[in-house]
């Protein structure tokens, strides 16, 4: 029964993360070089090849990356298929927006005002900000929740703070009962579903469907091109990306890693050990939660605007499609995942293939994208359950 | 020699069927006690009732010296008052590597936060050293636990048992699927552990049982049918009746 080799036991088990995820070093430099490639092309900083709505689409695409990691760790890894983490995302997103377009407006205002004999009021510029923001949903008083829309702080700590709230609160209720599987997914669906409805209404002081837009102009960098600022956002997605994937790399990495996967596993058995698998659910699923509204926050920014249609429950299915094509249960396989298909999806349906013609028949990408998209998913449950990133397992030979 | 364990008078009903009826059962520390019975006596639910998996209807189940009321814990807080459990399905986390499954029954602290900045130490390399040398899984450390033959994964989960370092064990079939050999090597682990805890083995096996040579308790319908040494219950006619004789 005793060996006379000793295994390696012995020694300190202390190593380091990236000497045991050799794959965090592989994707920390092709992010750099990515990021690197498109700052020399891109038309405010380089030579000009891409252009600046490339280069918001690439940034957006880097945020959409950031929140297809948190699906990864908290359905790959921890085995809760959550099917709502679009509504943290957007959140996110309406905390920025918030501020974007209040603090644009008093700026805009202000200017406008400047030249009157009577220097105005406080009151006076509220009222107006007030007016040219809610006018259009019909409404002259500044709603309660946008007290604070004109400090950034606030605004930024609401990025983070308002996910996460709605996570605890929520995970808490959910997990306690041990509501599972199926029925949970049903329950996040029902969540995001609730929250884009809640918001659809005009008097809920987010301007119903019109939504907040504007948000490209930020205010304090309004005489800043597009372009350039392009760029800026462009490089806050990828430093997001990066220091979320490292986050994550380490959360997954350990013990604690162990421990969810477990709970993704058999999550009675992990009970019987003394864990208390309510805890690290909840634990995984607000921290996500915030994670996916900083990506929210720095995703709108670039597109522009956010209306509530942004976290319908479509969005947070198609997460779950991006993740399974990745790959599941590894953090390369989500941005791979998340790239190909939100890349594929808005060159298809953007008119950028070309379509085919059959003969009578015109193919046009822009009906069938959907059809290939589910057809694929299908294709890659059934033939690759590992998803693209499985692919990497026949590059690097695992030692036995 | 105290009581550790104490369940009286405990009944639990499934859809009208009476799965345990009126059990009392009680188990010293350190002690080593079999339990069998013919399937569907409610040994497993017996289990299940200890290890906070099913609520009873009625009864009581103390613990320790300040007779803590089970009943009231969840099954992670019963885990960490020291009962440990093996299951009759050998159940492993077969996707992680055998270092990773031990590691994670070491009894260290089980709060998300203070598992996130985890850190082996050699002390806790060390302790999954030695208990993986006395399960004789020292050479596949960090082969993944599914790749493991069935007695080896029932070994596993008893090496994770004694890494939760419990005050009482409860053992389900421990020997299913196991050669001749790895028996006698479960028998001897076990019969080590009881030395200082409370041990508490369900089995089928009889020549498993005659060589743990300890107490047994003969479970028929739901509650004890016989306690006693294995000569005294095996001498019993009711439990020929129910049990040895079919």
């Amino acid at each position: 029964m005793v060996s006379t080799n000793q295994p390696d036991t012995a020694r300190p088990a202390r190593r380091s993360l990236l000497h045991t995820n050799p794959s965090v070093l592989w994707f920390m430099g092709l992010l750099g070089l990515f990021t690197l490639g498109v700052s020399i092309l891109s038309e405010g900083m380089g030579i000009g090849v891409l252009s600046t709505s490339m280069v918001k689409i690439l940034g957006m695409t880097l945020c959409l990356c950031l929140i297809a990691i948190c699906m990864d760790v908290v359905w790959g890894y921890c085995g809760i298929l959550s099917l709502g983490h679009f509504a943290f995302f957007g959140l996110g997103g309406y905390a920025i927006g918030m501020w974007l377009m209040y603090a644009r407006t008093e700026i805009v205002i202000r200017d406008s005002l400047a030249g009157a004999t009577i220097p105005p009021t406080e009151l006076e510029v509220t009222d107006a900000v007030t007016a040219q923001i809610f006018g259009v949903v019909g409404s002259s008083e500044l709603p309660l929740i946008w007290s604070f829309a004109g400090s950034l702080p606030i605004q930024l700590a609401m990025v983070v703070l308002v996910p996460g709230l709605l996570a605890l609160v929520f995970g808490w209720l959910a997990f306690r009962s041990r509501v599972t599987g199926v029925y949970l997914s049903i329950l996040t669906q029902a969540m995001t579903l609730a929250l884009s409805l809640y918001l659809f209404q005009n008097d809920t002081g987010l301007r119903g469907n019109n939504g907040l837009s504007g948000l490209q102009n930020i205010p304090g960098a309004l005489h800043v091109p597009q372009s350039v600022l392009s760029v800026w956002f462009f490089w806050a997605s990828a430093f997001a990306l990066g220091a979320g994937y490292l986050l994550f790399a380490w959360v997954v990495s350990g013990k604690f890693g162990s421990v969810i996967k477990a709970i993704r596993d058999n999550e009675t058995r992990v009970r019987f050990l003394g864990y208390n698998v309510e805890g690290y659910k909840l634990f995984v699923f607000t921290l996500t939660a915030v994670v996916s509204g900083i990506a929210g926050a720095l995703y709108y920014p670039q597109a522009g605007i956010i209306n509530p249609a942004e976290i319908a429950p479509i969005a947070s299915i198609y997460l779950a499609v991006w993740v399974a094509i990745g790959g599941r249960g590894r953090l390369y396989g989500a941005v791979i995942g998340a790239a190909t298909v939100s890349l594929m999806s808005s060159w298809l349906t953007g008119g950028g293939a070309p379509n085919i013609n059959f003969g009578s028949y015109r193919f046009l990408w822009t009906d069938w994208w959907l059809v290939v998209l589910g057809l694929g998913f299908v294709a890659v449950t059934l033939f690759f359950p590992k998803g693209i990133g499985g692919l990497f397992d026949y590059l690097v030979r695992k030692k036995p | 020699m105290t009581t550790l364990l104490e369940v009286s008078g405990v009944s639990v009903t499934f859809d009208g069927f009476r799965a345990i009826n009126n059990l009392s059962i009680a188990i010293s520390e350190p002690e080593l006690r079999a339990v069998i019975g013919p399937n569907g006596a409610g040994k497993t639910t017996f289990m299940d009732i200890v290890t906070g998996k099913t609520r009873p209807d009625s009864g009581s189940v103390r613990w320790g010296e300040r007779q803590v009321d089970l009943l009231k814990l969840s099954e992670s807080q019963i885990a960490k008052a020291g009962v440990g459990r093996k299951f009759q399905k050998p159940t492993v986390f077969e996707e992680q590597s055998v270092r990773d499954n031990l590691a994670m029954a070491l009894a260290n602290k089980r709060g998300p936060l203070s598992v996130l900045v985890w850190h082996m130490t050699t002390s806790d390399s060390a302790r999954i050293l030695e208990l993986a040398t006395e399960i004789g899984l020292q050479d596949r450390l960090d082969h993944r636990a599914g790749d493991l033959s069935h007695g080896q994964k029932q070994w596993l989960e008893i090496g994770m048992l004694l890494a939760q370092d419990p005050r009482l064990l409860l053992v389900d079939e421990p020997a299913a699927g196991m050669t001749p050999g790895e028996r006698e090597h479960t028998t001897d682990l076990l019969k080590r552990a009881a030395k200082t805890r409370a041990v508490m083995v369900i089995e089928h096996d009889m020549e498993f049982i005659r060589r743990l040579e300890c107490r047994v308790t003969v479970l028929h319908e739901g509650s004890v049918l016989a306690e006693g040494s294995l000569d005294h219950v095996t001498k019993n006619q009711q439990v020929i009746d129910v049990y040895l004789g079919r």
